[in-house]
């Protein structure tokens, strides 16, 4: 079987380049936050560079490693979905659940496998530039030098693989299952991430406002209070949706698309709250500890300065992987209704119509996706300034707020027009007589 | 521009002749490896009639249905659809002249996978912007038998429920000529005897006008009339056939292609 998964990579290789960029990306994101582990670990390092890479690492490194895994998790999820068709000719050959779960996951964990054994060299340098950062800032001595050692690999590799195995796992059981599960575990996942997530928030109030991993927890708990939000927003919306005033056939279509696409939704939603939220909180977040540092006068201007750049840098490298997560998503999930267009035209439907379909969808999981972001980027922020400063409204203003939004709809929209438009360009009548 | 001629044909008496096409060339690929798959097909059909469209694989049975139903744009020649001249233009103007002219059955049923029963019958009216009569939608679903799973989803239908809901689907927006492409080929003997007989009905009841690719004889014997298709050209036209005729000719069909050759 895992020839056969092998196999079935060489002869498409275009179907695994979602998984494998993410595979890739997040690997490289993990081991470029993690060898700061590694470099502080280093025989000769002086007490305070190890104690600002350690804290950078646990801090940003840990979060962002938990990023990571759940954004791996939703794009294979996307991906293994649609491989439906072939799973059930396969089973129609004989093949038993088990050896069809092995090829699957073999393939997941060979893609994820590739994935961070290519990102280990972009990784080093990476991993350079950000002790270069550091170092510029005046955290880390000048003598210090990078290092690329066992904590890297072994949390780069041991993330990205557990994440696609266990997505893949899940991906499978929903498909070999045959009937359609109600979702129980879903529901249980749900509660259980905003729980914890909940949780994580409040235990910010535990830590002193000087405490130098004081972004952590709130940073944590609004990265599972976004998965928790995920897994339950199709749900909410289901509600939501019969009261949408849509006339015209697009906006009837979208509606009636997205209400029995509930599953598939989450997939998409993961990574677009996911932005939002962590965009919006740790962007916030940061500019409320400059703020704070700035009226506390302790640093003078340029190490001040510095600072602000380094953290901004960190933030900004787990935003973007965000939005990069969320394109890939979002164009995987498209790219993959080709037949569904092509029976829309079929049944009467012109082009345009079509793209307004897919339009309109955009524009309420945007919606959705922004609203729950929100939600939980705001538990975080008001939890960490709260203890920051002494107000928990941070005084920045929405600016960030509004750029982020801007960002997320334009790309969610963009995204999905784009591969739309591409997608449409297959006949009609090629395009559902192509195996899905 | 389309738009406003198809309401007007839509109201309009409908033209004696369902269907013609005239010298209709089509041509896939270019230089050494080009194939022609149809030279010059020429073919008229009375309104209300149930043609079979018969021949080898290869011999272009799909490209002609494509090009009479305005899928696909043929090389050379003229394709009438109820005395209305299919011409250039883009995707979304041959979609606007389909609709109420051309309503299609397909192997694979085609139903969207999201949209129950009664909604998938009632899209092509929805997409056009024309009256939804949900009542006469009913009444039509319950003719072919499927008045008690409005509600269903189509995977929760077998293949026969399915291929009756396409065919539902194609007598509410009452086009003139409803094209099938091997309507029973996913079907079990009597999934496809029951969507035959539908297809038979809609012709001797509505009074549409049916045009059905296949390759089985029994299929075609449910027709009034089979053409035969050997490379790409009209190789003859068989009235009142029975599933052993149209055997039997098929067969002398491939023998006098290959002495053709």
């Amino acid at each position: 079987m895992f020839a056969l998964a092998l196999r079935s990579l060489r002869q498409r290789p275009g179907r695994a380049t979602a998984t494998l960029l993410s595979a890739f990306l997040g690997a490289a994101v993990v081991m470029t936050f993690n060898s700061l582990h590694d470099t502080a670990a280093r025989p000769g390092v002086d007490s305070v560079s190890a104690q600002s890479l350690s804290t950078a690492a646990g801090v940003v490194g840990g979060y962002g490693t938990l990023l990571v895994f759940f954004a791996i998790a939703s794009t294979l999820t996307v991906n293994v979905r649609q491989r439906g068709a072939e799973m059930e000719l396969l089973r129609c050959s004989g093949a038993t659940p088990a050896q069809i779960g092995r090829m699957v996951v073999g393939e997941a964990v060979a893609i994820a496998l590739v994935g961070a054994v290519l990102a280990i060299g972009p990784a080093m340098l990476g991993g350079r530039a950000l002790l270069g950062v550091f170092q510029d800032s005046g955290q880390v001595a000048r003598s210090v030098d990078h290092s690329f050692g066992p904590v890297a690999l072994g949390s780069g590799v041991g993330i990205t693989v557990s994440a696609a195995a266990g997505a893949a796992l899940l991906a499978v059981r929903r498909v070999t299952l045959r009937r359609r599960p109600r979702g129980r575990a879903r529901t249980f996942l749900a509660y259980a991430a905003l729980l914890v997530g909940g949780a994580a928030v409040c235990s910010t109030f535990a830590f002193s406002a000087e405490d130098a991993a004081l972004m952590a927890p709130p940073a944590y708990g609004a990265i599972l209070l976004s998965v928790g939000c995920a897994l339950l927003a199709p749900r909410l919306l289901e509600g939501l949706l019969d009261r949408l005033p849509l006339a015209g056939p697009s906006g009837y279509l979208a509606v009636r698309n997205l209400r029995r696409r509930a599953a598939e939704m989450s997939g998409v939603l993961m990574p677009l709250i996911l932005f939002t939220c962590m965009a919006s909180a740790t962007l916030t977040m940061q500019a409320v500890e400059s703020d704070a540092l700035k009226a506390s006068g302790v640093p003078k201007s340029v190490d001040a300065k510095n600072l602000e750049t380094l953290n901004l840098t960190v933030v900004g490298v787990i935003v973007v992987f965000c939005c990069v997560m969320l394109i890939n998503s979002l164009y995987a999930a498209t790219t993959y209704r080709g037949r569904e267009f092509g029976q829309q035209r079929l049944a009467g439907a012109t082009p345009g119509q079509v793209l307004g379909v897919v339009g309109v969808e955009g524009l309420i999981l945007a919606v959705t996706g922004v609203f729950f972001g929100t939600l939980a980027g705001l538990a975080g922020v008001l939890a960490f300034s709260a203890v920051r400063t002494d107000s928990p409204w941070p005084g920045q203003g929405p600016g960030i707020w509004l750029a982020v939004v801007a960002v997320a709809a334009a790309v969610t929209l963009g995204t999905v027009l784009f591969t739309a438009r591409r997608t449409l360009r297959t006949p009609a009548v090629t395009a559902v007589t192509l195996v899905a | 521009m389309f738009r406003r001629t198809s309401r007007r044909t839509n109201e309009s008496e409908p033209a004696q002749e369902a269907l013609r096409l005239v010298k209709v060339g089509k041509t896939y690929g270019a230089g050494e490896s080009a194939v022609t798959a149809l030279d010059g097909v020429s073919l008229g059909l009375a309104r209300g009639s149930f043609t079979a469209v018969m021949g080898p694989s290869g011999s272009g049975k799909s490209t002609l249905l494509r090009c009479a139903a305005g899928l696909e744009r043929p090389d050379s020649g003229i394709v009438r659809v109820d005395g209305v001249e299919v011409t250039g233009g883009g995707e979304a103007e041959l979609t606007r002249f389909r609709r109420g002219r051309i309503g299609f059955v397909f192997q694979q049923y085609n139903l969207l996978p999201t949209l129950t029963v009664a909604q998938n019958t009632i899209l092509p009216l929805k997409l056009a912007g024309r009256r939804v009569d949900r009542a006469r939608a009913r009444e039509i679903l319950t003719a072919v038998g499927l008045g008690d799973r409005l509600g269903s989803l189509p995977d929760q239908l077998s293949g026969g429920q399915q291929q009756r809901v396409a065919i539902a689907r194609a007598l509410v927006a009452e086009p003139r000529v409803i094209f099938a492409d091997e309507p029973t080929g996913a079907l079990d003997s009597r999934g496809a005897r029951d969507v035959l007989r539908l297809l038979q009905e809609a012709v001797r009841v509505h009074g549409r006008t049916v045009v059905m690719v296949t390759h089985d004889p029994l299929a075609a014997s449910y027709a009034d009339a089979v053409v035969f298709l050997a490379d790409g050209r009209m190789a003859g036209r068989l009235p009142a056939p029975t599933a052993d005729a149209v055997a039997e000719r098929l067969a002398h069909l491939g023998d006098d292609t290959r002495v053709g050759v």
